[in-house]
């Protein structure tokens, strides 16, 4: 009651203000004379007997303040009268305001920027019904491409029936097909789903239905679920698709549903499919062999299960596997089977990189922050004056506090708001960015979560920054004479300005230790050799036989084409040799096989020996301008009946036949997985030795590859390899006409030169090294002016000092070495500091290198050399200052 | 000379609520001389201590202020206890014994057993 009755006069009382401090003013300079009257009447003579009464009143402005205070709602009065106040003097010292405010913009709207992927693709819940229950299996091996090897169908059957606290178990196989349209065709990427694939992926249909189990099995409908992007991009979100029939690799197959917007995984694709799509996925060998593993697999935890539950059951499991079909699991090659929240394994390639731009810019705050802090202080000091003045005047360390408080925020809320401005761009070109890395980076936005953690940040910077500026103690102000001028802060604030300036350089010296580090990661790569002796050639995969449907008849049929399609191609002007292969060069190959050599018998414990199977026509090599090491290219006698040959590369010469000439030797493949392909185990003699080529990226080592006549094989993958003898980028469209012209529905995609191959690895790499340098350049620049500033405080506030030794004898080449000594041992300082922490930090993205250690010396030495440079350079302008102050003018100043 | 303490939070409302009670309608150097009297000048009140007590025992109900003329005719601005005031000063009060009861419980010499 007495709360609330109090509370209505305090509101009552801040509009109302203005009168009562009149009522006030009289009341207390009644009190004032009535104590003058008494002390009078006591005999004190009447101005001491005012004076004593003015002492005894502890000071009116500050009576009038307290009384304020419990009047009205002294904190909102305040804060608007603060806000105004704050807004004023900071457009007083614009310049002030303006490196403060630019500093913070780019250091938050880095922070923005880079936070917001870090959700995006990171943290943001899946859309996926309780998304935090999938998870994904990986069964990977210690062979060649054995990271994630997948799973075969039986092997799915024995998680299925031994791990219950698995509660759904969905499989996925990544195929393609080719989509016809009414004038043209597409390659599209599908993924091939068991009908209760969406119920545990927990995914809902945005039109029409989706799979479901009646889905499985041989003899139903083949039916297609359109992914949401496709949709929109092929089909222009017409409505109208649900229910009709497009036409796929030469079958009909209906379109039930249009699927919500979710990630892709494991990879992107245009649209799901039942099994049914691709006979090989019903056929005996798929369903029960062990050892042709084509299926992903995605679970969901049962209700009540853990995750920890889970993984013991799947380890089980596997161990069972391996006991039960020895046959199928080589022990060297440790078979293993891992269970990951299916939310880790969608950021999986993205966490390293991601996380290293959001420590980047966590650095980049860092130092703005700490500049800001610095400049702070520095006025700080200018401003004790002004501070002691409303100290005297009766403001409260509380109100002051306030104030600084309403200025810091003001502050870094316009900084705050211009940074969301820098982050709005920087989204758009970090989303395409992650694009390369994540299935999510749709998903990158700056929703209110980014923004609500921009003003966290913005907030807890202004708290920051008030909690350290300097305010006069309560009760000190009296003993601080109002007409002092002090410049100099106190020698812990020094200190804590220098530590700063410290700080700023480590942070730095790490930053630029990355960024050179991505950067000659990016250096080295683009001088990797791709074991091509040409760049003019130009890569045209043209996909003629339908992987599905493999027959002799078809097979020659395309043989014929590709035939055409090289000899026209060969007459185009300007064309020096044209070849065709099953893989484009630097491409990886889809089959890799186990192979043996006659005679050879592998190492007991040593995993089987795979080799990738590559098909290659007599002109390929030339073509591709791979070079010949040792015997001879394939022939145009290499025919369907004549004997049988291979080519091998140097990889595959060096691990089987190190001592002795690969040529004449004869190898086969082998294993459980031929069966599957339409390749025979008969042996083949080699008949050339050719050099590695990158297949894998230019950060891969070279494999084993084995290569055969086109002529003698199906004609599997397929595509021409042209070399032209200048601008060969200005071929691809004459060299694509011909092939539409022989084979109109063929879709044509990836028609790259060698060139632009070559790029798809640099150029991540080459994004990573320019967004890390950009932020150690900006991190350098804001530390130079950080180190600079603090010099040039420093040199003002010791102008009176210099003033002294300059007409003492000091000459301007001595102060200006004076003032250089003091930065540079500051610099120093930041300098060992950062390279120790580099030296210990920077294999956290040794993931991220290639062809440079972690602690490679010449970076770390280069690095600390770019940063002492700036440093002194930096220190420079304020040491000439400090060297051109005239004595005289200093001292009759101070 | 005394040593001066300062005014202790919690008692200044009750001390100028009950020198109201005692005087009758006062202005602000009346209780300031009174309190400081009344504590033999072991106490010492500026005005910035004061007139916020003074106001804000208004905005609770158990003063009303007035302007009025002063016995040297002078104007100024008197303040009185309201029927809340008084029950606030008894309550007050009441607990005050109550607790110097206790605490003169706890510092009284131990007895002998």
């Amino acid at each position: 009651m007495k709360y609330i009755r109090a509370s209505l006069a305090r509101i009552a009382g801040f509009f109302t203000g203005n009168r009562q401090d009149d009522d006030l003013r009289d009341e207390l300079l009644g009190h004032v004379e009535m104590e003058t009257a008494e002390n009078v009447r006591r005999g004190v003579e009447p101005h001491e007997a005012r004076r004593q009464a003015l002492i005894a009143s502890g000071g009116l402005a500050q009576a009038v303040e307290a009384v304020r205070d419990q009047r009205g709602l002294p904190w909102l009065e305040n804060i608007t009268s603060d806000i105004r106040y704050a807004l004023r003097s900071l457009r007083h010292s614009f310049a002030f305001t303006a490196v403060v405010v630019v500093t913070l913009a780019l250091g938050i709207g880095a922070n923005t920027a880079i936070f917001s992927v870090v959700r995006g693709v990171l943290l943001k819940p899946l859309p996926h019904r309780d998304g935090d229950r999938l998870v994904y299996l990986r069964h990977s091996a210690d062979v060649p491409g054995g990271a994630n090897i997948s799973f075969s169908v039986p092997e799915v059957r024995d998680f299925r029936a031994g791990a219950p606290s698995l509660g759904g178990i969905a499989e996925y196989s990544a195929w393609t097909g080719t989509l016809h349209g009414d004038n043209d065709a597409v390659r599209i990427d599908i993924g091939l789903v068991t009908g209760n694939y969406f119920e545990v992926m927990g995914l809902a249909p945005l039109l029409g239905r989706l799979t479901q189990p009646s889905d499985d099995g041989h003899g139903v409908p083949p039916v297609m679920v359109l992914t949401h992007d496709f949709w929109l991009k092929r089909f222009g979100g017409d409505s109208g698709i649900v229910g009709s029939r497009v036409r796929m690799d030469g079958t009909s197959v209906a379109v039930i549903g249009v699927l919500q917007p979710a990630p892709f995984f494991p990879v992107r694709v245009s649209a799901l499919t039942n099994m049914v799509v691709s006979p090989h996925h019903l056929s005996a060998q798929m369903v029960e062999s062990r050892d042709h593993r084509m299926t992903e697999m995605v679970a969901r935890l049962a209700p009540g299960a853990t995750f920890e539950q889970a993984e013991a059951e799947v380890v089980t499991v596997a161990a069972r596997m391996h006991s039960e079909h020895k046959e199928s699991y080589d022990p060297a090659s440790r078979d293993r089977v891992t269970v990951i929240p299916f939310k880790e394994a969608l950021g999986e390639r993205a966490r390293l990189t991601v996380w290293l731009l959001m420590g980047a810019a966590i650095f980049v705050l860092i130092i703005a922050a700490a500049n800001v802090t610095n400049l702070t202080l520095m006025r700080g000091v200018r401003r004790e004056h002004e501070l002691v003045v409303r100290a005297a005047l009766g403001a409260g360390v509380s109100r002051l506090r306030r104030l600084l408080l309403v200025e810091n925020l003001s502050l870094s809320l316009l900084g705050a708001g211009i940074g969301v401005i820098v982050a709005i761009g920087g989204v758009r070109l970090l989303t395409s960015f992650a694009a390369r890395y994540s299935p999510r980076a749709n998903e990158i936005r700056l929703d209110a979560t980014v923004l609500g953690f921009t003003l966290a940040l913005s907030v807890a910077l202004a708290l920051v920054l008030s909690l350290i500026a300097s305010i006069p103690k309560e009760g000190t102000f009296a003993s601080i004479s109002a007409g002092a001028r002090r410049l100099t802060g106190s020698l812990s604030k020094h200190r804590l300005q220098r530590a700063l300036v410290v700080a700023q350089i480590a942070v730095s010296v790490v930053l630029l230790a990355g960024a050179g580090l991505l950067t000659r990661t990016m250096l080295r790569l683009s001088e990797v050799d791709t074991g091509l002796r040409s760049e003019e050639v130009l890569t045209l995969p043209v996909p003629l036989l339908n992987p599905a449907r493999i027959s002799p008849a078809a097979d020659a049929e395309s043989k014929q084409l590709y035939e055409r399609m090289r000899s026209e191609i060969k007459a185009l002007p300007g064309v020096i040799e044209v070849g065709v292969g099953s893989t484009m060069p630097l491409r990886s190959s889809m089959i890799a096989l186990e192979v043996k050599a006659e005679g050879k018998a592998p190492a007991i414990g040593e995993a089987t020996p795979h080799a990738d199977l590559r098909a290659a026509g007599p002109e390929y090599f030339r073509a591709a301008g791979i070079p010949l090491r040792a015997g001879r290219e394939f022939a145009a006698t290499d025919e369907p009946g004549s004997a049988r040959v291979v080519i091998i590369n140097q990889a595959m010469a060096d691990k089987f036949f190190p001592d002795d000439d690969p040529i004449g030797q004869r190898i086969a493949w082998m294993g459980e997985v031929l069966k599957f392909t339409p390749f025979s185990g008969d042996w083949r003699t080699i008949v050339g030795v050719v050099g590695n080529t990158q297949d894998g990226g230019l950060d891969a080592r070279p494999t084993a590859v084995v290569f055969m006549p086109f002529a003698q094989e199906f004609a599997v993958g397929g595509g021409l390899v042209i070399r032209a003898d200048s601008n060969v980028a200005a071929l691809a469209a004459a060299a694509t006409r011909v092939v539409r012209r022989i084979a109109p529905t063929v879709p044509l995609e990836n028609v790259l030169t060698i060139s632009q191959i070559k790029d798809e690895s640099v150029s991540p790499r080459r994004l990573n090294a320019a967004l890390v340098s950009s932020f150690g350049l900006l991190a350098a620049i804001i530390a130079a002016v950080g180190i600079a500033g603090v010099l040039a405080f420093s040199v003002s506030a010791r102008t009176n000092e210099i003033g002294i030794r300059m007409s003492l004898g000091a000459n301007a080449a001595r102060v200006q070495w004076m003032i250089l000594k003091e930065g540079g041992v500051l610099l120093a300082i930041g300098l060992v500091l950062g390279i120790g922490v580099a030296f210990f930090s920077t294999h956290v993205i040794q993931g991220l290198l290639f062809g440079v250690a972690p602690h490679d010396p010449t970076t770390l030495i280069g690095v600390a050399m770019v940063m002492a440079a700036v440093g002194v350079v930096a220190c420079w302008i304020p040491a000439r200052r400090a060297a051109q102050i005239d004595p005289v003018i200093s001292m009759r100043s101070a | 000379m005394v040593e001066k303490l300062d005014v202790q939070q919690g008692t200044l409302a009750l001390m100028i609520l009950r020198t109201l009670q005692v005087l009758g309608p006062l202005h602000g150097y009346g209780v300031a001389r009174r309190i400081e009297e009344t504590s033999r000048n072991r106490l010492s009140l500026n005005y910035g201590t004061l007139y916020p007590a003074l106001l804000k025992l208004e905005q609770e109900g158990f003063v009303t202020a007035e302007w009025r003329q002063s016995e040297n005719n002078r104007r100024a601005k008197f303040y009185s206890l309201t029927a809340a005031g008084r029950r606030q000063v008894a309550r007050e009060a009441r607990e005050w014994h109550k607790t110097a009861d206790l605490i003169a419980a706890f510092l009284a010499p131990p007895k002998e057993a």
